[in-house]
């Protein structure tokens, strides 16, 4: 009886490992923290549930690409290629996948379509600039980070190319709008929180894709190997994983994710495409993976804790007013804004719990 | 073959080498056109001529003028303000008529720069002219009326009692113009609404104008806590705003700087009127007056007002109607004073 | 890459012929073939290349006054590529050059125009110019120096933590700039500093032009560097724990302290680059300025292949690239974004050197060099 409960206790301690619940659990705790502040601000102005549901609708939406980017990243550094081409990737299927639901419109399907294969190309847009991060990092053995950041310049150079070519002079073009929302079945109906189950495709990806990359990488053979790969491609090459091949799929995988992660900013949020739309995101979702530690629950917590406080950051300035004496600093938005960074940082140095790249994260696989 | 390629590149190498170097000269030579043909140049901020907002806005002024005049005209996109005087050089030193300098920021540099090139004449959009300088002449908008009109139609909409606005940054003049106005206005036609500003202050100076998605959680966000009436004035951010009430289908939204019904068509059901500050017209009228020869030094208002009521024509109240032509009527007659400053204040 | 005395004549010319082919062949030819490839780009969406590189030529070197602003585009290129190519002897990947530079140039800019004022008297020339660039330097230094010390204590990696602090230098600026360092004059609409003091100020190098005496220590502190980096201990010291971290600590070498060491320097001479700008060009901070510098650096510290030589014929390059680009959208009209897929394809030719070596026929040697180790260093 005793064996058994201790036995039942390792497991659970063992899955509680793996998904890395307590790195989880303190950043909700964050989360809680920012919100209390808001609510606390704006109680005089607003109901606080009212205040509640209104921020973590903001947080739900920005938090949905910065998660799409971090499972991107998960995919490509659990398989041992570091990816800080996310920012360029996003940009790049943003864009493309736009042009595609133009053309497509254009071309005479319905806006449904349209969006649905304008999500399609810009998930391909980002599986192509996947394959050559793929090519320069796993077969010519660029390094990886040079090779990210030549994909990072040619994205924006690209997209900023082709925009004004395509879009200048009077040739406005005419968006098929965005992706539909979709009710969750009874939590979208109730009373004021009703609305954070109202989400549109993309971000309710998102979500559901944070659980499948859980379960796939912890869960499946092809997690294993993955890992394998990524923390000992030598060993995992003696026991007959081909590790170019798991290392292209997985890179491609990813860019796929950061495809859809591109996919939100001009087909789910807003239907136009601007220069540097992505606005560094990339980049963020690249700490919220870190900061995560390389699993997918811990790197969803930290893009929704980033989501936290660009809704805290709002949300102050909403209720400046109401902000009592002394605490100034909370009306300065660039001071508030650099909350998320700041905690970033804090949570690098190992606050939060150390964090442990893959092993072989970064290098170049040789035989 | 392979040894073939290289001879080809190579020979391709010498080429081209050889073209820029006796070249070099040359392209100065074709710029002496047939006629004397009038020309017309335009330096960006740092920004795009596509940028939707007053760089394009003015880009469009400028081919207007040049189609009016019977012109030519060219643009420079600055990449850095310390090439602000570089690119009007370049136009001054090709011996251009018109120079039109974009923003705020490059006062200084137009001033400057218009005393070297006495030839040319100077068009500032955005530029206050503290005195007179020769050869320049200041676009400048009161971007507080337009933005009180705003808030007036935007007080009286709405039912809550409450409205905000998502703007791009204070930092800049013509922003925060807008914004304070706007509440202003609001506030004059009924006292007691309540009027929140948000701006998109927590990022750097380049991204604060392009960013819809902020735009767009924002202008949500306020709606959430029971804003029923958005002015979205900040670029492509601004832009987002609108598109984000257009979504939510509730509430309504406001535009700024052109008739937003026609660059935001996705927002045509919620857009209540846009803030208009008028750069293509006025951009157009002083390179006309430029070749008419009525161009004068100085500052030059330019227009600014309310856009047509459009598809919303019909849920607009008479009172809303009323009270917006009598602040019209007051703001035109100088009765009714927005009481905004020109620049946020420093403290 | 170190010669064995045992070695015959023969094999060493074969040595040296190696080693100049990586390190001027085949960034010419990725630059060459950049241009092409460019060219291609430019004709198919219905541009003039050969217009808009003789442009970009004309504009770039094609006169006196051409020349002057193409060095003052490389004067900060060169600092900033030197700060990212420094780090990356030591194994380390500075992305943060970006706000290593405006937090300098601001403290620089504060230094400048305040200290007169708040010691009430003004400063000899001797005095205040070296101290606003020395305190731009160690402000930089200060801002390289925090992610260094974060990576040797608590491993959080550097690239991480000089993105965030960039975002931190941009919203500290920001503030700063349009709040408590505000020019105060009345009419002032722009959110910059007050102009520096003429005791602060570096004269142009030439009357008439606006090149300034900021080129000239560009090219000095290049040659410091090269200097530091391969005739001293401690640079030796640097490029070992570069190389390898375990042999380094093997060899009894303070890991962590290089670290912090490594990337103090990298951001002092960021610092530097925004310091320079602001005595010696603007005489000012001004919000906008310094939109890019950091990234364009990687570029520059890659092309240059990390070697100070490198990076300042990089440096030249990219500024004849930003300051060229004026004159070629005066001729054709073409967008400025056309700059930054040129350099992402020099970038991605010298990165992949094999597709250089493969178009050209070029032998590839055996050994590589180690660039940037991922998060793993």
């Amino acid at each position: 009886m005793a064996a058994q409960t201790s036995t039942a206790g390792d497991r659970l301690r063992s899955i509680l490992r793996v998904a890395d619940l307590g790195r989880f659990g303190m950043i909700i705790l964050l989360i809680i923290v920012l919100m209390g502040v808001v609510a606390l601000v704006g109680a005089k102005e607003n109901r606080v549930e009212v205040i509640l549901a209104s921020f973590l609708a903001t947080l739900f939406s920005v938090a949905t690409p910065l998660t799409l980017g971090a499972l991107s990243g998960i995919y490509c550094e659990r398989a041992g290629v570091v990816n800080i081409a996310i920012e360029g990737m996003m940009l790049g299927s943003a864009f493309f996948g736009f042009i595609a639901s133009i053309y497509l419109k254009q071309a005479g399907l319905s806006d449904q379509m349209s969006l649905w294969l304008g999500v399609a190309a810009a998930i391909l847009t980002g599986a192509l600039f996947a394959l050559l991060h793929a090519v320069l990092s796993i077969t010519f053995k660029v390094d990886q980070i040079i090779s990210g950041t030549v994909i990072n310049i040619l994205a924006i150079g690209i997209t900023g190319y082709l925009n004004r070519q395509l879009f200048f002079q009077g040739n406005v073009p005419h968006a098929p709008g965005v992706l539909p929302v979709i009710h969750i079945p009874f939590l979208a109906d109730l009373p004021v929180f009703g609305k954070i189950f109202q989400q549109q495709p993309v971000a309710v990806a998102a979500v559901l894709l944070v659980a499948i990359t859980h379960f796939v990488l912890f869960y499946t053979p092809w997690g294993l190997h993955t890992r394998a790969v990524g923390e000992h491609p030598k060993a995992a090459d003696t026991v007959g994983i081909n590790v170019y091949f798991v290392r292209y799929a997985n890179v491609l995988i990813g860019g796929m994710i950061a495809g859809l992660g591109g996919a939100y900013f001009t087909l789910e949020s807003v239907p136009s495409f601007e220069p540097l739309m992505t606005n560094g995101r990339g980049f963020i979702s690249l700490a919220a993976m870190i900061f995560g530690n390389w699993s997918p629950f811990g790197a969803w917590a930290a893009t929704l804790l980033f989501g936290a406080a660009q809704a805290m950051q709002i949300n102050l300035q909403y209720y400046s007013t109401s902000i009592p004496e002394g605490l100034d600093f909370l009306k300065k938005s660039q001071i508030v804004g650099m909350i998320p960074y700041i905690l970033t940082m804090f949570a690098l140095t190992g606050i939060v719990g150390r964090t442990t790249p893959p092993v072989a994260d970064g290098q170049p696989y040789e035989k | 073959m392979k040894k073939n390629l290289f001879t080809l590149l190579s020979a391709l190498a010498i080429v081209s080498l050889a073209l820029a170097a006796c070249a070099t000269p040359a392209p100065v030579a074709p710029t002496a056109m047939p006629a004397k043909a009038f020309r017309i140049g335009l330096v960006t901020d740092v920004g795009k001529v596509d940028d939707k907002s007053f760089n394009q806005s003015a880009w469009e002024g400028a081919q207007c003028g040049a189609k009016e005049t019977g012109g030519t005209t060219k643009y420079i996109e600055t990449t850095d303000p310390k090439d602000y005087d570089k690119n009007i050089a370049q136009f001054g030193d090709e011996g251009y008529d018109v120079i039109v300098t974009v923003g705020f920021a490059l006062g200084e540099a137009t001033i400057k720069n218009a005393a070297k090139y006495t030839k040319a004449k100077f068009i500032g959009v955005d530029q206050f002219q503290e005195k007179p300088t020769a050869g320049v002449g200041g676009l400048i908008f009161p971007e507080d009326q337009a933005g009180f009109q705003a808030g007036v139609v935007a007080a009286m909409m709405s039912k809550t009692g409450q409205i905000g606005a998502v703007l791009g940054t204070d930092v800049v003049p013509p922003v925060y113009r807008f914004g304070e106005g706007y509440r202003a206005g609001a506030v004059w036609a009924k006292k007691d609404t309540k009027v929140n500003i948000i701006y998109h202050n927590d990022v750097g100076f380049d991204k604060t104008f392009t960013d819809p998605e902020w735009g767009k959680t924002t202008a949500l966000s306020m709606m959430d806590k029971g804003a029923d009436v958005i002015f979205g004035a900040g670029g492509k951010t601004g832009n987002g705003a609108l598109l984000g009430v257009a979504q939510s289908k509730k509430g309504f939204a406001i535009g700024v700087d052109t008739d937003q019904y026609l660059t935001v068509p996705e927002a045509k059901e919620v857009l209540l009127t846009s803030a208009m500050k008028l750069i293509v017209p006025g951009t157009c009228d002083l390179i006309k007056a430029v070749k008419a020869g009525s161009f004068k030094d100085g500052n030059v208002v330019g227009k600014v007002g309310l856009a047509p009521f459009h598809d919303t024509e019909s849920k607009v109240t008479a009172e809303t109607k009323a009270k917006l032509d009598e602040a019209q009527k007051g703001l035109a007659a100088g009765t009714l004073k927005t009481n905004v400053a020109p620049v946020k204040p420093a403290k | 890459m170190s010669s064995s005395p045992e070695s015959h004549s023969g094999s060493k010319l074969i040595q040296i012929w190696q080693a100049i082919t990586r390190t001027v062949l085949i960034p010419v030819l990725a630059v060459f073939t950049a241009l092409i490839i460019n060219a291609i780009i430019i004709r198919v969406s219905g541009g003039d290349p050969i217009l808009a590189y003789l442009g970009l030529w004309e504009g770039a070197f094609g006169s006196p006054k051409a020349i002057s602003e193409t060095l003052v585009w490389s004067t900060p290129y060169i600092f900033a590529g030197l700060s990212v190519a420094l780090a990356f002897k030591g194994g380390l990947f500075n992305i943060g050059a970006e706000g290593q530079l405006s937090f300098g140039a601001l403290i620089s800019a504060w230094i400048g125009f305040a200290l007169p004022k708040l010691l009430g008297t003004s400063l000899p020339w001797i005095i205040h110019l070296p101290l606003a660039l020395f305190g731009g330097i160690l402000a930089g230094a200060l801002w390289g120096a925090i992610p260094g010390w974060l990576k040797a204590r608590t491993g959080g990696h550097e690239v991480i933590n000089t993105i965030m602090m960039n975002y931190i230098a941009v919203l500290l600026t920001s503030f700063l700039l349009n709040g408590p360092l505000k020019d105060p004059n009345p009419f002032n609409v722009i959110a910059r500093t007050p102009e520096i003091a003429e005791s602060a100020r570096l004269t142009p190098l030439i009357e008439g032009f606006r090149v300034h005496w900021g080129i000239v220590i560009a090219l000095l502190i290049a040659f410091a560097v090269w200097w530091f980096l391969w005739k001293t201990t401690l640079g030796f010291e640097i490029r070992t724990v570069g190389a390898n971290p375990d042999a380094a600590k093997y060899a009894g070498i303070n890991v962590s302290r290089i670290i912090v060491l490594t990337m103090s320097l990298a951001g002092g001479l960021a610092g530097m680059a925004g310091a320079v700008e602001v005595i010696a060009l603007n005489y000012r901070q001004e919000l906008g300025f310094s939109i890019g510098y950091g990234f364009d650096a990687i570029a520059i510290a890659l092309l240059g292949r990390s070697h100070p030589l490198g990076v300042v014929l990089a440096a030249i390059l990219f500024g004849a690239m930003r300051s060229g680009a004026t004159r070629m959208q005066f001729l054709t009209q073409i967008p400025v974004d056309i700059i930054s897929v040129v350099q992402a394809l020099i970038l991605l030719l010298v990165a992949a050197e094999e597709i250089v070596r493969f178009i050209y026929r070029i032998k590839a040697p055996k050994e590589t060099v180690v660039l940037t180790r991922g998060w793993g260093g």
